[in-house]
C-alpha cells in the first residue's frame, strides 16, 4: 500500500483555513518529508461541521466535495475530524443508496457523485496507508515526552464511519511511540467529547468538559496532551487560559497536534510546524526532541 | 413526574421517526446504556437521553420539544455507538431538534435556548459564502441574541476580547480573516438550501 500514496485531495476545512494555521503547516510539512503531495480541493465549501441538523444537508454540501475530488480522481484527505465525519458518512450513504445518489443528482449535476474515491482523516492515511514501517525509515529524531494522546469522537465512532478502536483508540499511541515518546494510559479520557460544539451555546457544559480532559492529563502526569482535531485544540489550547480563570485553576498543559509532534520527529524544524502558535508555550516538548 | 394521557400525542413518535435521523427511534427498549455514557449526563444529572427517547415514545411533545435537553446535546456520538438497539440516539436528537424548530417556527412552542439561532446563522454563512465566516457568524448570533447592535457588541467584547488577542498576537487572526473566504460556484451551494431548506 506505501507507494500507492503519492497525491491526495486535501481538504483543510474552514479552521485549517483560518485559525488553525498550526495544524495546516505541520499537515502539510509532514506529509512533505514523506513525499506525498497534497493538493488543495478547488472551490471547496463547509462540511456543515456541527452544525448542519438535518442529515440531507449535510449529504448535499459533501457530496459537492466529493465530486470535486473525484474528478481528479484523487481521495480525499481531511486533518479535521468533524469534517472527516461529514465526508465520510456522505460517502458511505450515497455509495449504499441508490435513491440518495439520484436525488443529489436531480438537486444539482454538480452533487452527481459516482462513488469512485474514499475520504479519509490523515491520520488514518499515515498509519494505515503510508503504514509506521515506511514512517519509521524517516525518522530523524526522538522526542522522548510523555503524552496524553486525547481522541475525542469521531475517528474512532460511531464505529462504522471510524476507522480506529471504538473503546480504546490507538493509531495516535502508535504515532507516539513512533517519535520516541511514551503515551500515557488515559483510559476514558481519551474518547471523552471535549465539548466543542456546545462552546458557543452552553459554554459553561463545553469548558467543564475540557477542563477535565486537561486535568485528567496532568493528573497522569503528561507533558502535553495531542489531539487530532481543530476543535478539540481550539477548547484545549486557545481557550485553556479561559478555562484556568473560569474555574480559578492553573493547567499549564501545551497541546499540540499530531502531526507537530510527528513533525518534530521527522526533523522538521519547530517554526515550520508552527509550534510558536500554539497558545500554551511548547518550549518544554522542543527542548526534550534530541 | 406524573403522565396525563389526554396531554399525550400519539403522533409525536411518527413524526420524529419520519424525521431524517429520528428513524430508528422505536428501536430503544430502556436499557439506559446511553445515559450511562452520555458525557453531558455525568455533569448534570437533569439530562437523560434515555428519558428523552421514553417521553417521546408516549407522546410528550410539547415537554420534550420545549425542553432545554435536546438542545444540550454535544453529538459525540458516545451514545450510538454503546447503544444495543442501534437507535442511533445522537441523530434522534438531531431529528427531535429539527421537529422543534418547525414547531417554534409555527409559533407553537417556545425554545429558550440559543442553539438554533447560533446554527441558524451559521448556516447563513455557508448559504452566503459556501464556507464558515467566523467574523459574520459571531456578529449574526449576537445580535439575534442581545438583541441589536450595541448590545451585541458589548457582549461580543467581553466574551472575545481575551481570546481575540491571543490569536492575533500568535498570527492566527490575519487581516484578512476579517473578509470572508468566498467560494467561487456560491451557486452550486446556494442551489442546495433552495432545494432542502436551512
Ligand atoms: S442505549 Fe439505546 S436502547 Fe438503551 S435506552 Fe438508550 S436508546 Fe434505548
Ligand atoms: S451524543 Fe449527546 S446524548 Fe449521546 S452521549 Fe453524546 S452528549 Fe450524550
Amino acid at each position: 500500500m506505501s507507494t500507492s500514496v503519492t497525491k491526495l485531495a486535501y481538504y483543510p476545512g474552514c479552521a485549517g483555513a483560518t485559525h488553525a494555521v498550526d495544524q495546516e503547516m505541520s499537515t502539510k510539512a509532514v506529509f512533505e518529508q514523506l513525499g506525498i503531495e497534497l493538493i488543495e480541493m478547488e472551490d471547496w465549501n463547509c462540511c456543515g461541521a456541527a452544525e448542519a441538523e438535518d442529515p440531507n444537508m449535510v449529504y448535499a454540501l459533501n457530496a459537492r466535495n466529493l465530486v470535486i475530488a473525484e474528478k481528479e480522481g484523487l481521495n480525499v484527505a481531511t486533518p479535521c475530524s468533524i469534517c472527516f465525519y461529514n465526508l465520510a458518512r456522505t460517502d458511505k450513504a450515497l455509495k449504499e443508496d441508490e435513491n440518495l445518489r439520484k436525488k443529489m443528482r436531480d438537486m444539482d449535476p454538480s452533487l452527481d457523485y459516482k462513488g469512485t474515491i474514499n475520504a479519509k482523516h490523515t491520520l488514518d492515511i499515515l498509519v494505515n496507508d503510508v503504514g509506521l514501517d515506511e514512517i519509521g525509515k524517516k525518522i530523524k529524531k526522538k522526542v522522548a515526552v510523555k503524552v496524553a494522546p486525547y481522541y475525542g469522537c469521531y475517528l474512532e465512532r460511531p464505529s462504522e464511519i471510524g476507522f480506529d478502536n471504538p473503546e480504546r483508540p490507538e493509531l495516535m499511541d502508535k504515532i507516539v511511540e513512533l517519535a520516541g515518546g511514551t503515551p500515557i494510559p488515559f483510559r476514558q479520557m481519551r474518547i471523552r467529547c471535549c465539548g466543542g460544539p456546545l462552546m458557543m451555546t452552553r459554554g459553561d457544559l463545553a469548558f467543564e468538559m475540557s477542563k477535565r480532559v486537561l486535568e485528567a492529563a496532568k493528573k497522569e502526569g503528561a507533558d502535553c496532551i495531542i489531539t487530532a482535531c481543530p476543535l478539540c485544540h481550539m477548547m484545549l489550547d486557545a481557550k485553556q487560559p479561559d478555562i484556568e480563570e473560569f474555574f480559578n485553576i492553573t493547567i499549564g498543559m501545551p497541546v499540540l497536534y499530531f502531526s507537530q509532534l510527528l513533525g518534530l520527529a521527522l526533523g522538521v524544524e519547530p517554526k515550520k510546524l508552527a509550534l510558536n502558535k500554539n497558545i500554551v508555550s511548547t518550549k518544554e516538548i522542543e527542548e526534550k526532541v534530541i | 413526574m406524573s403522565v396525563n394521557a389526554w396531554e399525550l400525542d400519539p403522533e409525536f413518535k411518527y413524526k420524529v421517526a419520519s424525521t431524517p435521523g429520528g428513524e430508528n427511534i422505536m428501536r430503544c427498549f430502556q436499557c439506559s446504556t446511553c445515559t450511562a455514557s452520555c458525557p453531558i449526563a455525568d455533569i448534570d444529572s437533569n439530562y437523560n437521553p434515555r428519558k428523552t427517547i421514553r417521553m417521546t415514545l408516549l407522546g410528550m411533545k410539547n415537554k420534550v420539544l420545549s425542553s432545554d435537553e435536546i438542545w444540550m446535546c454535544a453529538i459525540c456520538q458516545m451514545c450510538t455507538e454503546r447503544c444495543p438497539q442501534d437507535v442511533r440516539i445522537s441523530d434522534v436528537m438531531g431529528a427531535i431538534r429539527q421537529v422543534a424548530e418547525k414547531e417554534a417556527e409555527k409559533g407553537n412552542i417556545d425554545i429558550k435556548s440559543v442553539r438554533p439561532t447560533f446554527e441558524k446563522a451559521f448556516m447563513h454563512q455557508i448559504e452566503k459564502y459556501g464556507r464558515s465566516y467566523e467574523i459574520g457568524l459571531t456578529m449574526e448570533y449576537y445580535q439575534k441574541v442581545h438583541k441589536g447592535f450595541v448590545s451585541a457588541m458589548m457582549a461580543m467584547q467581553k466574551d472575545y476580547t481575551k481570546l481575540g488577542m491571543r490569536l492575533f498576537k500568535k498570527g492566527k487572526m490575519p487581516v484578512t480573516s476579517v473578509l470572508p473566504e468566498k467560494i467561487k460556484r456560491t451557486d452550486e451551494v446556494k442551489k442546495i438550501f433552495k432545494s432542502i431548506g436551512d
